[in-house]
Parts: structure tokens; sequence; C-alpha cells
């Protein structure tokens, strides 16, 4: 019987487990044509056969969103932990069929429409009303009068984060008209 | 937050509702999902689409179209996942998950608050949700909300100018005089270039008065403008008063009703917003009277009043200036918006410079370990050279333009001049009423600045009072009940299914059920995050249970008055706070009669006596702003005795010995022993050795109780519990076994 007088510790884990954990994290493995079946399921979702284990569903997460949409693709398990399964190196690597079902999975998980087009923007008491078309079409967002509102990703591409915390992107400043460019002027 | 929006009929027709179905949530999302292709489309619903759940089914409704439609009986999960900058609902059956809606963040806390509704009718139970949460936007006009329950431009202008007027009623004889000493101040000034006009018309044109004459004139002058004086500094020494006394009255309910409120409805919300209702929302209050309310009243009314004079002295002229007076007004409003432009692009700048430099001086020991000094400074330089180039177009554009602004405000008493020197010449207007006219015209213009400021003012006051109502018109989630009464608790602790969430749509305990004898010591074991905390503040009633009941000796929890509860418990946290005083003062904090003697024994006991003796100040030690003066140990041994002082019937640790060295340790955990000795005591500790002398052990996990039972059984089960205490013996012989090698 262990007593617990003997015990003094600060933490209560089991070592073990955590460094085999801490070790498995450690591993780059990538999931390639030959060795990762992905299938999409009738839910809407994508399953894949790995490693001689299946999972219902995975999670499919951009490493570099903004910068490298469709490389180092990180394929995880859908519970709470997200656990990471493998990496996809480049989509491209991928047949075509099996590429796309990962990017319309990223079409689910990422919601960033790009702003083409500026209607209006009005200031009113500290926010800030804009209508802008986007790839997702006609959209009315609030922001706040503050200094993070928009922010610079380049010299000529552009962030804007609304109150709700959605983010829009402006991809060219300079591919805006003169006249929309204004309309912004008071942000950028 | 509204959880259920109201269909128009041909689309509730095509829910096809049976006879004894009900819509109970029915929320708007945004993102349009192709069930067919299974696809998620870059395309936004055309602000018609909706999640309905009834009591037997969720459907996807798009326009007067059923796109999908979910048996609530066959499901096994409903559920809102965050994803990037949006979310989706997934819904778990035999076959697995499927998607059935995706929606922007402007949605998500609504749909989250319904998916888990679902879920409830899912599990089987017959419970409707609420939320408490405001809304972000206006339903009427759209606008964002600033942090108020009602929208400050619609319905809650009315509403809440009338409470402010209720509360104005405590000085309404003051808010009287200062409205009729603004009335008498226009009169005066209305009345003053009309005797000027007569000592010009009728005594220096005439040339028929004499030096009397002008002495009266300039006498009379002379006794109006002190008295103008004069009641301008009453007038603002009593708006002042007026702000100060009402913003103050403000304050002290604000601060009242927040003592009153739950908890809940303080963590809901961040602590500065508070604090800044407190003070910043009463302030602008303050601001309000004092620099608007004091001036409004006898700007408008001399303004009026000068019109009328005007009409009356001659109607083409007035209609001149008034054209006037429009196109000022325009060009005052340009100016001013375009002002605010630039100079908030400055702003801009002038934040950018001074976050760039705050990155640099806090990341100084970075940037000259890796010698990037050269790239920061050229990068500060860049920004701060942005700043003065904007700085000074904006200077130049304001010494520019401003003189010419001053100019046109002042151009429409040129204008009355020339039209009125001809009508002087032309003999239908005296030379008097032609200054009398003038000086009118520049009452009227004066102002304009101001008028174009005072929307922005008014609306700022609204909101602010709006702010502060929210608050005040707050109801106390835990009320006593009728037959609420005080009782001497004896100290049998009983859950029975209970379930609670700090958010109704996201549970932090389920079906707890577990019966405390009176004098038992009970441990609560888990990983962090699990819900023991949560336990310690329902049976301290921070929090009223969603389902189930707590009761203490038989009583429902919630029948027993607050008061009498509360100074029963005794509770020592693993951050003590103490307040800044004395270590006296935060004995007394809680029995302020105590004596010194039994201040001494409750020291005594808490082991924390001893100290106390050696400080130069004793028991008078100042412990400085909470408490930081003393180290943690001395802090926690304060906060024992604070808890022995007041003899609780219920008594509970919350990882009251973590942190600490291992002789005050030890003489905590003497002072603990002898406190909980006789009393019914819930502990909480991640150190499993804190817990050697408790009766019984709860294990929860998973938001349920996983594991109930004393030390022994625990191990015999060789669960959960069993495999803590064997990670931390083993880790405790590595530790060791590591020693051993080092030495």
């Amino acid at each position: 019987m262990v007593d617990l007088n003997d015990l003094n510790i600060d933490e209560d884990f089991n070592e073990e487990q955590m460094r085999a954990e801490s070790d498995d994290l450690l591993e780059l493995r990538y999931l390639t044509k030959d060795n990762a079946v992905f299938e999409r399921t009738k839910g809407g979702f994508v399953s894949l056969e790995y490693a001689g284990k299946k999972y219902d569903r995975v999670g499919v997460y951009r490493t570099f969103p903004i910068t490298e949409p469709e490389e180092y693709i990180s394929i995880r398990e859908a519970d709470e932990k997200a656990r990471e399964i493998g990496m996809v190196e480049a989509l491209s690597n991928l047949s075509k069929d099996q590429a796309d079902m990962l990017r319309e999975q990223l079409r689910i998980r990422y919601y960033m429409p790009v702003i083409e087009k500026v209607i209006d923007v009005k200031e009113e008491y500290g926010y800030a009303y804009f209508q802008v078309k986007t790839n997702y079409g006609v959209c009315r967002f609030t922001t706040r009068m503050g200094g993070d509102a928009v922010i610079a990703l380049s010299d000529c591409r552009y962030q804007i984060t609304d109150l709700d915390g959605n983010r829009y992107e402006i991809v060219d400043l300079y591919k805006l008209s003169v006249n929309e460019r204004k309309k912004l002027d008071l942000f950028i | 937050m509204k959880l259920l929006y109201d269909l128009k009929d041909e689309c509730k027709k095509a829910l096809c509702l049976k006879e004894n179905e009900t819509i109970w949530y029915c929320v708007p999302f945004d993102l349009v999902y192709d069930f067919s292709e299974r696809l998620a489309k870059e395309e936004y619903t055309d602000g018609e689409a909706y999640l309905v759940v009834t009591e037997y089914r969720m459907m996807v409704l798009c326009g007067t179209t059923v796109l999908k439609e979910f048996v609530l009986s066959e499901c096994k999960e409903i559920k809102c996942e965050t994803q990037v900058h949006c979310g989706v609902v997934v819904v778990t059956d035999d076959e697995g998950k499927h998607m059935a809606a995706r929606f922007s963040l402007r949605h998500i806390t609504r749909v989250a608050y319904v998916a888990r509704g679902a879920d409830v009718l899912v599990q089987g139970l017959n419970e409707r949700i609420e939320s408490h949460e405001y809304e972000t936007y206006c339903e009427k006009c759209g606008r964002a909300m600033p942090g108020t329950s009602k929208c400050p431009y619609c319905d809650g202008k009315a509403v809440v100018l009338k409470k402010f007027w209720k509360l104005c009623k405590g000085y309404q004889w003051k808010l009287l005089a200062i409205s009729c000493f603004m009335v008498i101040a226009s009169g005066i000034s209305i009345l003053m270039p009309d005797i000027q006009q007569n000592f010009i018309d009728n005594i220096l044109l005439t040339k028929a008065g004499d030096y009397t004459d002008i002495v009266k004139f300039v006498l009379t002058m002379l006794g109006l403008t002190a008295a103008l004086i004069i009641i301008n500094v009453v007038r603002n020494w009593w708006c002042v008063s007026l702000g100060a006394m009402l913003s103050m009255d403000l304050r002290e309910m604000l601060y009242q009703k927040i003592q009153i409120l739950s908890i809940s409805f303080i963590n809901k919300r961040k602590p500065g917003e508070l604090m800044n209702r407190v003070s910043r929302d009463t302030a602008q209050i303050r601001r309000f009277m004092e620099e608007i309310f004091g001036s409004m009243i006898s700007t408008i009314v001399t303004m009026i009043a000068s019109l009328i004079m005007m009409l009356t002295l001659d109607v083409k002229m007035t209609f001149y200036s008034t054209a006037m007076i429009i196109c000022a007004i325009v060009i005052t409003r340009l100016f001013w918006r375009n002002i605010h432009k630039i100079f908030h692009k400055q702003w801009l700048r002038d934040d950018e410079m001074r976050s760039g430099l705050q990155d640099v001086i806090s990341g100084m020991r970075v940037v000259k370990a890796f010698g990037k000094e050269e790239e920061e400074s050229a990068k500060f330089e860049r920004l701060s050279q942005n700043f003065a180039r904007m700085q000074v177009k904006n200077e130049t554009f304001w010494a520019v333009f401003f003189p010419i602004l001053m100019f046109i405000m002042s151009a429409g008493s040129y204008i009355a001049i020339y039209f009125g020197g001809l009508e002087v010449l032309e003999g239908g207007m005296s030379v008097g009423e032609l200054m009398q006219f003038v000086t009118y015209t520049g009452y009227l213009f004066g102002p304009l600045a101001w008028m174009t400021h005072l929307p922005r003012s008014v609306v700022q006051m609204i909101t602010s009072l709006n702010r502060i109502y929210d608050v005040l018109d707050e109801e106390p989630e835990l009320k006593d009940g009728e037959e609420a009464k005080a009782i001497e608790i004896k100290g049998d602790i009983k859950f029975n299914d209970v379930s609670f969430g700090y958010n109704s749509y996201e549970p932090v305990l389920e079906h707890i059920s577990f019966d405390v004898k009176a004098g038992e010591m009970i441990g609560l074991v888990g990983a962090s995050g699990t819900g023991k905390s949560t336990i310690i503040n329902l049976i301290m009633r921070l929090y009223d249970v969603n389902r189930g009941s707590i009761s203490i000796d038989g009583i429902d929890i919630r029948d027993i008055e607050q008061t009498s509860l509360h100074s029963q418990l005794g509770v020592v946290l693993q951050e003590t706070f103490l307040f800044s005083g004395t270590i006296l003062n935060n004995l007394r904090f809680v029995k302020a009669d105590a004596t010194n003697e039994e201040i001494i024994r409750a020291c005594k006991a808490a082991n924390a006596h001893d100290f106390i003796c050696k400080m130069p100040d004793g028991y008078n030690t100042y412990v400085g702003e909470h408490g930081y003066n003393l180290s943690g140990g001395e802090r926690q041994r304060i906060a024992i005795a604070r808890a022995i002082l007041n003899n609780p019937r219920l008594l509970i640790l919350d990882e009251a010995t973590s942190a600490l060295d291992t002789e005050s340790e030890f003489l905590i955990q003497q002072a603990l022993e002898r406190l909980t000795a006789g009393k019914t005591t819930f502990a909480i500790a991640h150190r499993l050795s804190t817990l050697r002398n408790a009766d019984r052990l709860i294990v929860i996990d998973g938001h349920k109780i996983a594991e109930i039972g004393t030390h022994n059984e625990l191990l015999e089960k060789k669960g959960i519990y069993y495999g803590l205490v064997t990670a931390q013996l083993e880790m405790a012989a590595g530790k060791e076994a590591d020693e051993n090698v080092i030495s």
C-alpha cells in the first residue's frame, strides 16, 4: 500500500507517457499519395487511412494561411486535442482528386473574404461602417475606429478586422480605384 | 441575445410543422453550404437563411426551402465547432458526422447557444436555454452597440433620458434656478443692443442729450455687463456642482449595485469595463453637465430671440443673413470632418510610433542579444519620420484653413453691413438699428462651431447613461427566496444531480450527486479545468445550479439567507487577497468586534503570531496593496487566521498550500489541521499529500464524478486516483535518484 505521506510532488502527470508524447510531437511525418488515402464522408468531411489506422474524420489546417495557403497542410485528429497525424508538404504533390478533397475542407475551415470593391465607408461616433463587395458577395461590416482594426500585411496588402472578429483582406490596394482608396483613406 | 427570430409566414409554411410542434430556436446564419455537392460555397446567403430547432427536428432553412432536416431522436450529438473566423454546426448520428451549417463570427455566439439548446433536446431533456449576452448590433438601425443592452440611437434615448430626469428631480430647484439664470442672461444679451440703438439714434445722432445721458448710458451698460458676468459665474458654479453631485450619485448607485449583483454578472464582463462604467462614464455625465448643459439653453434661447429681433428690424436682411448661416454651417461641418479625418490619421501614426517604441524598449534584451540595434533604429526612424511629416502637413492645413473658416463665420456681418448700409443711405433703417442688427448676426454666427459638436456630445452622454443604467437595471440573479431564512449550519451537505455551466451552452459539471456528513473532510481531485473550483463556487453560492439542487442540513441552499450562509463559511484560497491596510484591519474584516485576545489566539492557531510579533509594527504592520509587503506563506497564514476568527461551520480550501516552501507548508499544514477539526471541509489540492487527512476523496473527470471513496478504497480500485498517486510517487523516486547521482 502506498503511503500518501511519501508524496511531495508539484505536478501530477505520468512522466513516461508525457515523454513518449513529446517524442511523438517531435517527429515530422509527411502524408504522400503512397502512404495516405483520403476519402469524402457522407456528412461532408474527409476520412483518412494512414499507417494502418482509419480516422473517420480529420481536421485540415493551414500552417501558413496567409503566405503559403497550399503548402504544409497539417492533418489533425478531429477531437478537442487535435493531435497531428501528419503533414502534406504541398497539395500539388497529391493526386488531383485527393488534393481537391482537402481544398474543400480548407474552404469549410477558413473564412477570409477578399474585398474586391469598396462601395461605402461611413464613420459615426467611434465606429466605421463598411459596405464592400467581396468574393462572397456584397457585405456590410463594422469596425472600431481604433488603431488595430486595419493592419498592413505588406505595402499593398491589408487586413481589416470587424467587431465580431471576422477578417477581410485587401489583396492589392492599388488595384482598387482612386475613389475607393480615398474612402479607405482614414485607415491606411 | 435573441434566439428566436420571427419567420415570414411563407417560410414557416415550408417547415411543415406538425400540430403539436413549435419552434424553439430560430437564428440566422450567413454562409452557403451546398448539401448536394457537399461543398462550402464562397457565397453569402441572401439574409433569409435560418437554423430552426423544434421539439423534434433541426432544420436548415433557406428562403422557402428546407435544405436539410435532422430528426433529433436519431441524433447523438449536435455541436457548434469554431473554425478559423467562422464556425460550423456538426451533427453526429449513427452514420457519423454531418455538416449542418456554416456561418461567420457574426453569428457564432447565437448559433452556439442554439446548437447547445438542440443538444439538450437530443439528450432527452425538455429544457430551453437562454442567453443573457447583449446584442452587438442594433436590430432596428444596424449600428454597433457600444456595450449597452439598448441602442442609444433608437429606443435607448427616450427611456434613459426619462430615468435621468428622475435622478435630476432631487435637484429640481437648482435646475430651475439655472434655467432661470440662463433665460435672464439671454434677455440681457438681447436687451443690450436695443439700449445701444436707442442711445445712437436718439441721443448721438440727434445731438439731443447732454453728458448726463452719456453717463446714464455708460452706467446702464456697465451694470448690465456686470450682471451678465455675475449670472454666468453663478450659473457655471451651479452647473459644475450639479454635474459633480449627479455623477457622485450615479457612482454610488453603481458601486452599491455591483456589490449586490452576483459574481456571474461581474465575471461575464472584463474587470476594466465595470471600472470604466463607474469612473469614466460618470465623469462623462459630469463633463456634459458642466460644459454643454450650462450653455445649451442660454445659447439656443439667445439664438432664437436674436432671430426674432432681427425679423422685427428687417425681414429681407434677416433672410440674407440666415442664407449665409446655412452656408457657414455646411462649410464648418465639412471643415471639422476634414480636420477630424486628418487628425485621426495623425493619431494613427502616433499610435504606430508609440507601439514601435514600446516594442523595442521592452524587447531591448532580445534586440541587443541578436545585435539588431541598427535595423531597429532604422525602423523607428521611418515611423518617426512618417509621424513628423503628417504632423507638419496637418498643422499647415490647420494654420491656413482655420483663419479662413473664421473669416467665413464673420462674413455674415459684412454682408449685413453692406445691405444694411444701403438701407441706411436710402433711409429705410437708422444707424442704431444697423448696429443692433449686426450685433444680433454676431450672436447667430458665434456658437456655430459649438453647435456642430453638440450632436456628438449629446450622443456620448446618452451612451454613457445607457451603459450606467444597464448595470443599475440589472436584476441580481441570486436573490434570497421569500422563504429564505437564517440557519445555524451543522454541516451536512448533499449534491442532488447537479448540473452547471458558466454559459448555458457550455456545461462544466453534469449530474453530480454526493452526500457529505457534518465534520467530514472531502478532498477534490482532478486535472485542472475539470470543475473542482466550480463545485466550491456552488457551495459558496456564488452561482446557482442550472439543474438539480444543493442542500445544507436538508435545506435547499437557495432557501438559506445569503448573509447567513456566508457568515458561516471560511475560505482559504490559493491566491490570498488582503486589502491594503494593516494586518489588524484585515483580520477584523471578518469580525469587526473581535477582541485583541481573540485575534492573538486565532493567529497563534494559524502559526502567524510568531512572524507578526517579529515585525517592527506587530499587528499594526501595513501590508501594502494586495498585501505585497508580505511573503506568500505569510499572507496565507493571515488568511487562515481570518478563517479561524470567523469560526466557520463550513471550510473551503482551494489549493491553500501550493507554491510554498517546505517549512511554511509544514506550518500551514499544521494550522489547517487545527482549523478543520470537526468542521465540514472541502479541499482542492494538486499535491495529493495535502489531502492525506481527507476522510473521502472525490475524483472529477470529464465534468462528472469519476471516483469517490476513501484513500484506500480508491487505491484498490486502481482507477484514475491510483494513476495519479503512482505517477507522483514515481516522480518523487526519480527526483531522489537524480539527487543521489549528483551527490
